[in-house]
C-alpha cells in the first residue's frame, strides 16, 4: 500500500466514455425511479435500488397448515425458486450485471408461527403502541463481505457441504436450507450471464456489446470462481446485496475502501485497471443499490486512518453518479483532512453527500459496554443510523422503539385519574410504565432469541458471518460471538419540553393548574391557542440553561438505566440507543395532546434531536446549539443517535463556510455525538421541489440516515425536510 | 461584577462572517450612528422598545385588558398598537405568549452571559473562533463591554469587536488588552459624504483608526460596506487613506436588504433608500478590491 504521505488525493477526471456511461446510468436511476413512483406512489424508505417489473407474479410452495412459510428449508426451497423465476434486468452502461426486482416478503408469507407469537406481550405491546418491538426483527447485522469474496460462491456451497458432514447434526436442515439458497444463487448469476449475452447478440454499439459480453463472462466465471479482480469482486458485491435486499431489505455492507483495496492494487499494479475504471465499477454498485457502507476511520488498532485511494475513488463515483448513496465517512481526530474536506465540497455542489459516523462516541462509548476499544474501531456505520462489526455481531438495531411519549401521557393519565397533582409523582409514574414498555421488549427479545431461528432466520447473513456455518446456528442463536440487542427511545423532547412546561407554568409560575391544564388536553386545546402557547413557549430542550434541558438529561438517565438490565431469562446484553428513523408521524398519530403544545395526532420529536424553532428568545437558531444538545444527550453506549443539519448553501458557500462545517463535526465527535445526516440545499429550490416534486427529480435528500430522492417522498416526509430546514435558518443580522 | 448587566438584542451562534473561525456574536442595544441602510434598526436606540409583529398575533385580547393607556386596540378585526399611547411598560409583552409583541433587547448580566458564551467553547477551540461583540455599537456599553471581554480572555477565548468607532479614544484604551481583534467599520472618506449617510462626522472616526493603528499589537480587520448609490465613490479614498495607515487587512460588506422586514415590528417605516439601494453585483466588489489592492491592501 502506498504510504500517507504518498497518497494520491487528486480528483479523478474522467473520459468522455466514462463520463457519458456515468451520466447514463443516472439519468436511467431517475426514469426508473420516476416508473416507480407511479406505480408505487410515494416512497418514505430510501430507494434500494430495486427494478420494477410490473407483470411479474411468483406463486409460494407453502406446506404448512398455518399457512406461512417458516425455517431455513422451506424458506430455501422459496428463495431458489424465486431466484430463478426472477426477470433479469442489465443496464448496458453498468461494469456490471443484474438487479433485484422485488422483495421475497411481497409473495411469500414468511413470519412466525401462531405458536410461537409471544400473546401475552402483544397486549403490552398494542397498549403501549409499541409497533416495532424488536421481536421477529430481520436483517440489521452486517456481514463480512470478505469472507464471500474469499470463496466466492460456489466455495460457500463447498463450506456448507463441509461442515454439515463435519458437524453431522441429527436435524440438517440449516445446511439444506442455506444449500437450497446458495445453490438457487449460482443459477441466479448463470441467468444473469445468459441474459447479458443475450442483450449483447442484439446491440448495435460495438462499445456496449463489448461491455455486455464483458458482463456475461465475467458472471459465467463468478458463478464457478471467487473474484479475481476489482471488477469481479463490485459483481459479487451487487449479487450479495440484491439477494440480502430481497430478503426483508437487508442493506448492510462493510468498510468498502478497505475490502476493495486489495483488488484495487493487485489491478493496478497488473495494469489491468485505471483509477477512472475504479470509479465506474463503483458507481455501478451504487446504481446497483444505495449500499450502506463506510470509508475511512481507524485500524483496528487504533494506530492509522484507513484513508486509501480507493476511498477518494468511492467519493467520487458518488459525487458523479448523482443518486441516493448511503455512504459514511468515519471521522476522527487524524482523518485525512482532504477527503473531509472534498466530501463537504462535493455535498455544496450536489446538495447532499455523505454523512459523519463519529469515532468517540460510538468506539468509546461501545467500549462502556465490556468490549474491547478494538472492537469499536471495527464497527462500520452500515445502516440508517446503526452500526455494526461486519461479520461478528448480532446488534439488532433500529428495529425496537419505545416512543416515551406514550409512557408520559399514560403517567398523566394516572395522576389525573388519582388526582395526585405532583410532578414527583408524574415522574415516577412515567418511570413506571416506561419500565413496563422495556420490560416487555426485554421478555421478547428472549422469545425472539427462541423461536426466530425456526421462522426466519437470517438465511443470508450466515454466509457472511463467522461462525454461523461452521457451528451450524443461526447467527441470531448464538452463531456468531456477539449479541447485543439495541433498543431505541424516542420523543425525548416531546417528554422533556412537556414535564418542563409543567414545571415552569404550573408549579413555579403557577400560572396554570393541573385541572386546567387536563381540560385543555382532553379538548385537544381548542379555544386555547393562547394556553397552548403558553406552554409550547418556555424555554425549550436545545437552550442550555432550559428546565427542558434537566428533564432530558433525567428521563434519558432513567431510560438507560431501565434498558442496561440484558434480557430477563438469557440474560443477552441489550445496548440503549435513541434512533426514531422517520416515523416521528405514525408513533404521534395516535397520541393525545402534550403539554408541550403539542397537538394530537401531530408528529412526536425525532430520536434526541431539540424540536424545531426551539431556540427563541435571545439565543437564535445555531447548528452548534442543536449539535450541542444532540451530543450531550446521547444514549452513551455507541449506538447511534443523530444529529440532522440542514445547512443553507448560502451559508457553506461562505468564506470560511467548509472549515465551519469541519470544525462542527469535529466538535461534534469530541462532544460525543455519534452520527451527523447533513442536507446543504437553498430555500427556493427546496420550495420548488415541494410544490412541485417533478419540477426537480433529481434532487437527492438525506431524510434521516438514508439518502431518497425529494421527489419519492411523500407529501408529509416532504414537510418534514422542510420544516427541519426553515426551523434551522439561520439569520445574519 | 458579576451583577453589571448589559443591554443585549441578540446572541447568534455559529456565526462565519465576523472574524476568524466558528464565532458566538453578541449584539449590543444603541448606536450613535444612523446609517440610511441599517439592517439591525432596532439597535439604532439606547432606549427599550416593544416589537409587535402582527402576523404572530392570536388576538387573545391580553394585552387590551392589561395595557393602562388603551394603548392596544382591536380595530376591524385586526389588533392595533398606538405607539403614541405606549409608554414601553412591557406588561403586554410579559402576557404575550404568541411572542407578537417583544422587547428589543434583554438585560443581561455578566454571570449569565459568561455561561451563555461557554457553552460553545469547544467549536471556539476546533476552528480558532471566539466570541464577537457588536451591535448596535458595544463601545457605548464600555464598561459592561470591559468586563465581558476580561472574561472571555479568562477563559482564553479569543475575542473581536465589531465597531463603528465613533467613540472616544479612551474607550479604545480600556478595551485594548482585551481584544484580539478590531472589525473597524469605514463606510465614507469624505465627511459631508458619511454625515449624509450616517447622521454623523467621520472626523473621530478616521482619528481613532489611524490612532488604534499606530498602537504597537493591535489587529485590525477594516471592513466597508459597499453600497451602490451610497458609498461607491468614496473606495478611492478610502483606499488611499488606509493605505497609510498600519492594518492587518480590509474586508467588503455587500450591502443587503434582509433588515427590510425589521422596521415594520418596530413601528417604524421602511427608509427611502430601500428602494434606491441595490445590492452590488461581483465585478462591482471585484472591481473595487482592485482599488484596494492596487495600493497594497490586503483584501
Amino acid at each position: 500500500m502506498l504510504g500517507l504521505s504518498q497518497l494520491n488525493e487528486e480528483k479523478i477526471i474522467l473520459s468522455p466514455l466514462c463520463a457519458k456511461r456515468i451520466k447514463a446510468l443516472h439519468d436511467d436511476k431517475q426514469k426508473i425511479n420516476e416508473e416507480k413512483i407511479k406505480a408505487l406512489g410515494s416512497i418514505n424508505i430510501d430507494d434500494h435500488g430495486f427494478v420494477y417489473f410490473p407483470d411479474f407474479k411468483f406463486t409460494p410452495t407453502i406446506t404448512r397448515d398455518y399457512g406461512k412459510v417458516t425455517g431455513m428449508c422451506e424458506i430455501g426451497v422459496n428463495f431458489r425458486r424465486f431466484l430463478n423465476e426472477s426477470p433479469q434486468y442489465t443496464n448496458k452502461n453498468s461494469a456490471l450485471g443484474g438487479a433485484w426486482i422485488s422483495y421475497l416478503a411481497n409473495w411469500v408469507p414468511m413470519g412466525i408461527a401462531p405458536g410461537d407469537y409471544p400473546n401475552d406481550l402483544k397486549k403490552i405491546w398494542d397498549k403501549y403502541f409499541i409497533t416495532q418491538p424488536g421481536f421477529g426483527a430481520m436483517n440489521h447485522c452486517a456481514g463480512d463481505i470478505e469472507i464471500g469474496l474469499k470463496l466466492g460462491w460456489k466455495g460457500l456451497l463447498d463450506k456448507i457441504r463441509y461442515y454439515r458432514e463435519f458437524n453431522n447434526p441429527s436435524d440438517t436442515t440449516f445446511y439444506d436450507g442455506e444449500e437450497e439458497l446458495v445453490t438457487g444463487i449460482i443459477e441466479w448469476v448463470k441467468k444473469i450471464a445468459d441474459h447479458a449475452k443475450k442483450l449483447a447478440e442484439s446491440e448495435a454499439n460495438q462499445q456496449d456489446k463489448n461491455n455486455l459480453l464483458e458482463i456475461a463472462e465475467m458472471n459465467y466465471r463468478l458463478a464457478e470462481y471467487p473474484p479475481s479482480n476489482m471488477r469481479e469482486a463490485c459483481q459479487f458485491i451487487a449479487h450479495f446485496q440484491s439477494v440480502d435486499r430481497m430478503y426483508f431489505a437487508g442493506g448492510a455492507l462493510d468498510q468498502l475502501d478497505e475490502k476493495l483495496r486489495p483488488y484495487y492494487e493487485k489491478d493496478l499494479k497488473s495494469g489491468i485497471l485505471t483509477d477512472e475504471e475504479a470509479v465506474w465499477y463503483i458507481a455501478s454498485l451504487f446504481f446497483n443499490d444505495t449500499h450502506y457502507s463506510q470509508i475511512a476511520g481507524l485500524t483496528p488498532d487504533g494506530s492509522r486512518d484507513m484513508t486509501s485511494r480507493l476511498s477518494f475513488i468511492i467519493l467520487d463515483a458518488m459525487h458523479y453518479l448523482k443518486i441516493p448513496v448511503n455512504l459514511a465517512i468515519r471521522v476522527h481526530d487524524n482523518i485525512n483532512k482532504t477527503l473531509l474536506r472534498r466530501s463537504l465540497e462535493y455535498m455544496i455542489e450536489d446538495g447532499s453527500g455523505v454523512c459523519y459516523s463519529c469515532n468517540i462516541g460510538c468506539e468509546d462509548g461501545y467500549a462502556k459496554n465490556g468490549f474491547a476499544p478494538a472492537l469499536g474501531r471495527m464497527r462500520a456505520k452500515v445502516g440508517c443510523n446503526w452500526v455494526a462489526i461486519p461479520g461478528r455481531e448480532y446488534p439488532l438495531q433500529d428495529v425496537t422503539r419505545v416512543n416515551m411519549a406514550q409512557a408520559f401521557v399514560f403517567a398523566l393519565e394516572d395522576i389525573e385519574n388519582n388526582k395526585d397533582y405532583n410532578l414527583n409523582i408524574l415522574f415516577d409514574r412515567f418511570k413506571y410504565h416506561l419500565r413496563i414498555m422495556i420490560d416487555s421488549i426485554l421478555a421478547g427479545f428472549d422469545r425472539h432469541f427462541e423461536v426466530i431461528s425456526r421462522n426466519t432466520p437470517e438465511i443470508v447473513y450466515n454466509l457472511f458471518m463467522h461462525g454461523p456455518i461452521e457451528r451450524g446456528l443461526n447467527c441470531a442463536e448464538g452463531g456468531v460471538d456477539i449479541m447485543d440487542l439495541n433498543i431505541d427511545g424516542i420523543a425525548l423532547a416531546t417528554v422533556a419540553d412537556s414535564f418542563a412546561a409543567i414545571e415552569q407554568r404550573i408549579i413555579n409560575e403557577k400560572k396554570l393548574t393541573f385541572e386546567e391544564l387536563f381540560n385543555v388536553l382532553d379538548n385537544n386545546f381548542e379555544g386555547k391557542e393562547d394556553i397552548r402557547l403558553m406552554l409550547k413557549n418556555i424555554k425549550r430542550f436545545g437552550d442550555p440553561e432550559s428546565l427542558a434541558n434537566s428533564w432530558a438529561e433525567k428521563i434519558r438517565d432513567e431510560f438507560v438505566r431501565l434498558c442496561r438490565r440484558n434480557t430477563p431469562k438469557y440474560n443477552i446484553k441489550t445496548i440503549p440507543g435513541m434512533f426514531s428513523h422517520g416515523d416521528i408521524f405514525s408513533y404521534g398519530k395516535n397520541l393525545q395532546a402534550t403539554p408541550n403544545g403539542r397537538f394530537a395526532g401531530e408528529p412526536i420529536s425525532h430520536s434526541n434531536e431539540p424540536d424545531p424553532g426551539f431556540a427563541r428568545g435571545l439565543d437564535s437558531f445555531s447548528p452548534s446549539l442543536k449539535a450541542t444538545a444532540v451530543a450531550k444527550l446521547q444514549a452513551g453506549y455507541g449506538n447511534s443517535a443523530p444529529l440532522h443539519l440542514d445547512i443553507d448553501t448560502n451559508m457553506l458557500s461562505a468564506n470560511g463556510g467548509i472549515d465551519a462545517l469541519i470544525s462542527l463535526i469535529h466538535t461534534h465527535n469530541h462532544m460525543g455525538g455519534t452520527l451527523i445526516n447533513m442536507n446543504c440545499l437553498s430555500e427556493q429550490k427546496l420550495r420548488e421541489a415541494h410544490e412541485d416534486p417533478a419540477s426537480h427529480p433529481d434532487l437527492v435528500v438525506r431524510v434521516t440516515g438514508y439518502s431518497a430522492f425529494f421527489a419519492s417522498l411523500s407529501k408529509e416526509y416532504r414537510q418534514q425536510i422542510i420544516d427541519r430546514f426553515l426551523s434551522s435558518k439561520q439569520v445574519r443580522l | 461584577m458579576k451583577n453589571k448587566s448589559g443591554k443585549i438584542f441578540n446572541i447568534q451562534r455559529f456565526s462565519v462572517y465576523d472574524g476568524p473561525g466558528i464565532r458566538t456574536v453578541v449584539f449590543f442595544s444603541g448606536c450613535n450612528l444612523n446609517c440610511l441602510w441599517c439592517h439591525n434598526p432596532e439597535s439604532i436606540s439606547n432606549k427599550q422598545q416593544l416589537k409587535f409583529n402582527s402576523d404572530q398575533c392570536i388576538l387573545c385580547g391580553k394585552c387590551f385588558d392589561i395595557c393602562k393607556n388603551k394603548a392596544h386596540e382591536f380595530k376591524e378585526s385586526l389588533h392595533i398598537l398606538d405607539r403614541d399611547k405606549c409608554e414601553v411598560c412591557l406588561n403586554c409583552s410579559k402576557q404575550c405568549y404568541a411572542e407578537a409583541l417583544a422587547p428589543v433587547y434583554r438585560e443581561i448580566n455578566l454571570t449569565d452571559l459568561e455561561k451563555s458564551l461557554l457553552t460553545d467553547e469547544e467549536y471556539f477551540r476546533q476552528s480558532g473562533g471566539g466570541v464577537t461583540f457588536s451591535g448596535g455599537e458595544p463601545m457605548l456599553q464600555i464598561d459592561f463591554l470591559r468586563d465581558i471581554l476580561e472574561i472571555c480572555k479568562n477563559h482564553d477565548i479569543h475575542t473581536a469587536i465589531d465597531t463603528a468607532g465613533a467613540v472616544g479614544f479612551d474607550a479604545f484604551e480600556k478595551i485594548m488588552p482585551y481584544c484580539d481583534l478590531f472589525l473597524y467599520d469605514i463606510k465614507a472618506y469624505k465627511n459631508n459624504i458619511h454625515k449624509n449617510l450616517t447622521g454623523v462626522s467621520n472626523k473621530l472616526i478616521l482619528e481613532n483608526l489611524t490612532r488604534l493603528s499606530d498602537t504597537g499589537g493591535v489587529n485590525i480587520l477594516v471592513r466597508i460596506p459597499v453600497i451602490p448609490r451610497a458609498n461607491t465613490d468614496e473606495m478611492a479614498d478610502i483606499a488611499e487613506f488606509l493605505s497609510k495607515i498600519n492594518i492587518n487587512k480590509c474586508e467588503f460588506m455587500p450591502y443587503h436588504k434582509l433588515g427590510a422586514g425589521k422596521y415594520k415590528p418596530l413601528g417604524i417605516a421602511n427608509p427611502d433608500t430601500a428602494n434606491i439601494f441595490n445590492t452590488p453585483d461581483d465585478n462591482l466588489i471585484n472591481e473595487i478590491k482592485d482599488i484596494f489592492k492596487r495600493r497594497n491592501i490586503l483584501c
